[in-house]
């Protein structure tokens, strides 16, 4: 119990990040457009949310300014793509390299120079026993996330700008015929996703290593991307998949740190192992498939109206 | 009272092309009025125009005796026109209910949504379940969707494009029921089409449009099918030069129980197809799209492999185990129903979609290195041999118009003088005189001696073109006979799914 | 609107040929605003990351050897994204191709002999192709999604090296560094250009372009890939499977990568350490892309991205640019050639004064 406690603490904040990116994203790939930028668009907002906190130290408006450099960076991704309907894979790399490097560029005068960590929504009062901490001990990001869960369900299913999104990613063609906007939608779309991958990277320095290190998001944007498609594109089994990975991470975390059975294996083991994690979930995936999948019909491919 | 809608002078004028030149007519209030024409003879662009969807170049549309114009559908709707696309905008994924409200311009509050989406249902007997997937209904009941989908907006006019191309005769009658009851509520019906019976038995009036000009308003139960389709055509009539009294010669082509396992999801596999086509006869499989053509084609031609080698022989020859390229150096070769990126590749030039399937009979590759300069010769024949208006072999495909591109494919899979042929919609989208010369193509080659498959939902493609004919429904193949023992009524039947003449008096298509 | 775009008939070829140039001077130009607008010396900037590697004679080894590996990994992703097989994983199997020559070369620490080399460069093929081969099987087998798969175990390779390094190869002279011990010199890669750092990866992938040119324009392999690419149905209907496709996509870029890992580690660094993953991998996507997916163009290609690469180390030294803005100016670009695809199958009309609009 004393150690379950702490380790569920971990967990939860290590999983959020990525739940919200792949939120973002899920709402994105709904819309018929894959965006595999997210793992630039986190670096970006990465930084973004670091220079702010550095500067500020009002971590909610470093999280603002992450989402503002997500949006920022999906733009250009949403201009090629959208208007100019270039490849989407190929733009999306491309994006994925430019996060990369613009990161780096402005994070450079930021080495080695710590930031204030973020504190806890809840008055430490409230998570004083250690029960509690499981429900209280988070800063605001965590329970955004759980709450963006519910909403993106709600947006989706009930709402009738829900059903058009979903509309314009299952069949862009019949959408346009019918009068809506295609591109309109795709563009909030993925000015959502880019807003949703920005946080998440925010989170990185403000809930996880308060230091600026280049590429710190580590892969955990594309680990966003195949959550989606672990979770057939469905909000409450992404919450699932991301608090698995969560829990993988966690473990990694303590066997670095501990001298119990964990530690025997090698430490690299226990780095490769939320990517090779990835690859076991979406194997697990396509075996419990039927032939029929759950993705966007249109996913991936250009919108090219032809009269 | 005003005519309920009056088109003067309506020019649209596309690069290349005049689609429409100074048309003009009226529909009147509770007529149903047809718009007659070939493919490509302006019908699409002037009902395009009427629902806002593009502008004319000049002349005026008047709306109940006012001069209107119609800015987008949207607008359309407003003024109470009403519209069914002949390729549905349908969302597969989503149920009949979320297309409903999707299609709807006024925020309706669901549950009243759904009590009038019921009351249309009820009153015209389209009779749906609201919260199904459209992915698992048939044809007639997405058109079914379409239609209640305009019907809620209590249009005045209701364009109807090409509603009946793929529905069985029976669902025909339907629908036509339906329309008429709304055309005796005071509804004008726009009804376009190029079946001429389907004309004759449903329109109050026909408007013929011929390379984009008007030729003729008339009534159509004065005309005889003939006379209507000559206006429709232009110059007489050509028909298929079929040798008289041909025989047969010994079975090339065999197929014995041939069955193929459900792929994807929506997907009609095949079930214990049997049939026999001997040398130099042309056999017709009539149906329904999405009956299990897709996948005939596919298990004859080798893209779906089967197990049992026995169950296709050529000659003789056992091939249902083998793959496509394997097939073809057997002599088998076939063309799919859709021509852009499956019976050719857009993208590349006419001389490499000739490598594609013409490679192995014809010597194009040596050494696993390709012989371009056999694959330009073989094209530049098969584009002087069939007529095939393009610039020369390395134009690409793309370039084509459809009608070209499938004289282009035709050729390509003719020219290598198969033992066997198996084409599905040869004619699809095809003009005129295109689809003339594609005919004689295939008698030709059949009285050269191959054995013809041809599937097709064109019935009267079949019954001029083919000798023997059987039918296919949800996957199961009826007995070939003779094309002159069916009555088109009994081919309807069997389109429907009901086979023998006892259970004809249930045969009410669900 | 002034201006409209109109579909061509037929794909531009003039335009084909001529976006990758206009990207590159694009490129130069947004570059040269954007870094003087954050405070940096922009125009110098340009000149150093483009003109100096080609204007210093002396940079001209750098550029070779730099250019080498972006050719020999970018023709074998060429080849793939022809097929529309998304290798991005290049980088591992990269890895894992100098983690099979360094293999060879320790277990034949004591040896010599001229068959050491071609040994070490056969296992790095060999090394590269397995590990591609593990997104193959899973995507031809249980449709998993190779961008996915081929990018995790990249990470999962880099952590590899880690491991192998800190202990079962470590050199035990290392001083505890975690590296292997320096090759012998029978596996180390020899220079080809006496005096200078030319080895014979150099001529090798030039080789390979050729080889793969000559290949995919005029061999029914290069028709299975283009065909799968471009319209797969099509090309199961003229008898190309698709699987075996997506095979031979991954295993021949991914033999490439490993090709050029172990040309690698053999030439330039000759142990292998911590350092190894130099991001040849993911900059080999912009150089296939640049390179218009063909083998001719991607050798061009490879040595522009060289230039930048090799530009990059120039400016940091002179102007005091940092690294990354190499990988900003990379990534841009990829951009500017990605939106000028649009001139391929478009092309700009200026518009009369219309009375009406289509509703496209």
């Amino acid at each position: 119990m004393d150690l379950l406690i702490p380790i569920f603490v971990t967990l939860v904040g290590a999983a959020s990040p990525i739940l919200i990116a792949a939120l973002g994203e899920l709402v994105v790939e709904k819309a018929g457009v894959l965006n595999l930028g997210v793992e630039g668009m986190m670096l970006v907002g990465a930084i973004a949310g670091f220079a702010a906190q550095f500067y500020t130290g009002n971590p909610y408006f470093a999280l603002v300014c992450g989402a503002a450099a997500g949006v920022a960076v999906s733009l250009i991704f949403g201009v090629l793509t959208l208007s100019l309907s270039t490849n989407q894979t190929a733009t999306g790399l491309a994006l994925t390299i430019f996060g990369t490097g613009l990161s780096a560029l402005a994070g450079a005068p930021f080495s080695a120079r710590p930031v204030q960590l973020m504190a806890p929504l809840f008055p430490p009062e409230l998570a004083t026993h250690p029960i509690w901490r499981v429900i209280f001990g988070y800063a605001a990001p965590v329970y955004f996330s759980l709450i963006m869960v519910f909403v993106l369900w709600y947006f989706l299913k009930k709402t009738r700008s829900g059903l058009i999104l979903r509309a314009v990613g299952e069949n862009d063609l019949s959408a346009h015929s019918i009068g809506y906007s295609v591109v309109g939608v795709r563009y909030a779309a993925v000015a959502f996703g880019g807003a949703m991958a920005g946080i998440a990277g925010a989170c990185f320095p403000l809930l996880l290593t308060p230091q600026w290190a280049e590429r710190m998001t580590a892969g955990r944007g594309w680990i966003a991307v195949a959550l989606v498609v672990f979770a057939s594109w469905r909000p409450f089994r992404l919450l699932a998949g991301a608090y698995l990975f969560g829990l993988v991470m966690t473990m990694e975390l303590y066997a670095k740190a501990g001298s119990g059975p964990l530690s025997a294996i090698p430490s690299e083991l226990w780095a490769a192992l939320p990517y090779l994690a990835t690859i076991a979930v979406l194997v697990l995936i396509s075996l419990r498939r039927d032939g029929s999948t759950n993705a966007p019909a249109c996913l991936g491919k250009p919108f090219m109206p032809s009269n | 009272m005003p005519n309920r809608l009056e088109l003067s002078g309506i020019t649209k004028q596309f690069p290349g092309v005049l689609a429409n030149d100074n048309v003009s007519f009226a529909v009147k209030p509770g007529e149903i009025h047809a718009l007659l024409g070939e493919n490509g003879a302006g019908k699409s662009t002037l009902v395009k125009m009427i629902y806002g969807i593009m502008q004319p170049d000049a002349g005026e549309i008047r709306w109940n005796g006012q001069p209107a114009t119609i800015a987008n559908p949207k607008a359309a709707r407003r003024l109470g026109i009403g519209m069914v696309f002949q390729h549905f905008s349908l969302f597969e994924a989503l149920t009949v209910f979320e297309n409903i409200a999707l299609g709807m311009d006024a925020k309706i509050p669901s549950r009243e949504l759904e009590a009038r989406i019921r009351e249309v249902m009820q009153t015209y007997g389209l009779l749906l379940d609201p919260h199904r997937t459209v992915a698992t209904l048939s044809v007639g009941e997405r058109q079914r969707i379409e239609i209640v989908r305009a019907l809620l907006l209590n249009p005045k006019l209701l364009i109807m494009d090409e509603p009946t191309s793929v529905l069985t005769p029976q669902e025909v009658e339907q629908l036509f029921t339906v329309l008429r009851q709304l055309a005796a509520e005071g509804c004008s019906i726009l009804y376009i089409s190029h079946k001429l019976h389907e004309i004759k038995a449903l329109c109050d009036t026909a408007t013929i449009l011929r390379g984009g000009k008007l030729v003729d308003t008339c009534d159509p139960r004065q005309e005889t099918s003939r006379s209507m389709a000559e206006k429709m055509i232009g110059t007489g009539l050509k028909d298929i030069v079929k040798p008289d009294g041909r025989a047969f010669g010994d079975p090339r082509l065999v197929v014995n129980r041939l069955s193929t396992s459900r792929t994807g999801h929506f997907d009609v596999p095949v079930h214990n197809v049997t049939f026999t086509v001997r040398a130099g006869e042309i056999l017709g499989i009539a149906g329904v799209a999405g009956n299990g053509q897709n996948a005939l084609l596919d298990a004859l031609s080798g893209e779906i492999k089967g197990h049992d080698r026995e169950a296709i022989t050529i000659d003789g020859v056992g091939i249902g185990s083998m793959d496509t390229t394997e097939r073809r150096r057997h002599g088998l070769c076939a063309v799919p129903e859709e021509r852009n990126g499956h019976a050719a590749v857009g993208d590349f030039s006419l001389s490499d979609n000739s490598v594609l399937t013409a490679r192995d009979r014809l010597g194009m590759v040596m050494m696993g290195l390709i012989n371009s300069g056999a694959a330009r010769t073989y094209t530049g024949k098969v584009i002087a041999d069939f007529a095939v208006k393009a610039l020369g072999p390395a134009s690409t495909a793309g370039s084509l118009s459809g009608g070209n591109l499938q004289k282009y494919i035709m050729g390509r899979e003719i020219l290598q003088k198969p033992s066997v042929l198996v084409v599905s919609q040869p004619t699809w989208g095809v003009d005129a005189g295109a689809a003339a010369a594609i005919h004689q193509a295939l008698v030709d080659l059949a009285a050269a001696g191959s054995a013809i498959v041809v599937i097709s939902q064109d019935l009267d493609e079949l019954l001029a073109l083919s000798d023997t004919l059987a039918v296919i429904n949800m996957g199961q193949l009826s007995a070939a006979r003779p094309v002159k023992a069916f009555s088109v009524d009994e081919i309807g039947l069997l389109m429907g799914g009901v086979h023998g003449e006892k259970e004809a008096q249930h045969a009410v298509p669900a | 609107m002034p201006f409209r775009l109109e579909k061509r008939p037929e794909p531009s070829r003039t335009m084909l040929y001529l976006t990758p140039a206009a990207a590159v001077l694009l490129t130069m130009i947004v570059g040269a605003i954007i870094f003087s607008a954050i405070g940096y010396n922009g125009l110098g900037a340009v000149r150093e990351i483009f003109f100096t590697p080609l204007t210093n004679s002396y940079k001209w080894q750098d550029l070779g050897v730099k250019a080498a590996p972006l050719i020999i990994i970018g023709v074998g992703l060429s080849i793939a994204y022809r097929a529309n097989v998304w290798n991005i994983g290049a980088e591992g199997q990269y890895i894992v191709g100098g983690l099979a020559g360094t293999w060879v070369a320790l277990a034949t620490y004591s040896m010599s002999g001229p068959w050491i080399l071609p040994l070490m460069i056969l296992a790095g093929v060999v090394g590269g192709m397995l590990y591609a081969a593990i997104p193959a099987f899973l995507k031809t087998r249980l449709n998993v999604n190779e961008i996915l798969t081929s990018l995790m175990l990249t990470y999962a390779s880099v952590q590899l090296i880690y491991y192998l390094i800190r202990a079962p190869w470590k050199d035990p002279m290392g001083m505890g560094f975690p590296q292997t011990r320096l090759f012998a010199e029978s596996a180390r890669l020899p220079t080809i250009i006496p005096g200078t750092i030319v080895h014979l990866g150099v001529p090798i992938a030039i080789i390979v372009a050729l080889v793969a040119w000559f290949i995919m324009s005029r061999s029914v392999f290069g028709y299975q890939m283009r065909v799968v690419g471009t319209a797969p149905h099509a090309a199961r209907y003229g008898g190309f499977s698709e699987n075996k496709t997506i095979w031979l996509a991954l295993l021949v870029s991914g033999g490439l990568a490993g090709l050029a890992g172990v040309l690698e580690v053999a030439g330039p660094f000759q142990r292998m350490v911590p350092g190894f993953p130099a991001n040849y991998g993911f900059t080999a996507i912009i150089v296939a892309f640049l390179g218009r997916l063909n083998p001719l163009g991607v050798i061009f290609a490879g040595i522009v991205l060289a230039i930048t690469f090799v530009g990059g180390e120039v400016a940091q030294t002179t102007i005091g640019l940092p690294n990354a803005a190499t990988g900003i100016f990379q990534s841009m670009m990829l951009f500017f050639l990605l939106a000028g695809d649009l001139l391929v199958r478009y092309r700009i009309r200026r518009t009369a004064v219309q009375p009406s609009r289509s509703a496209a």
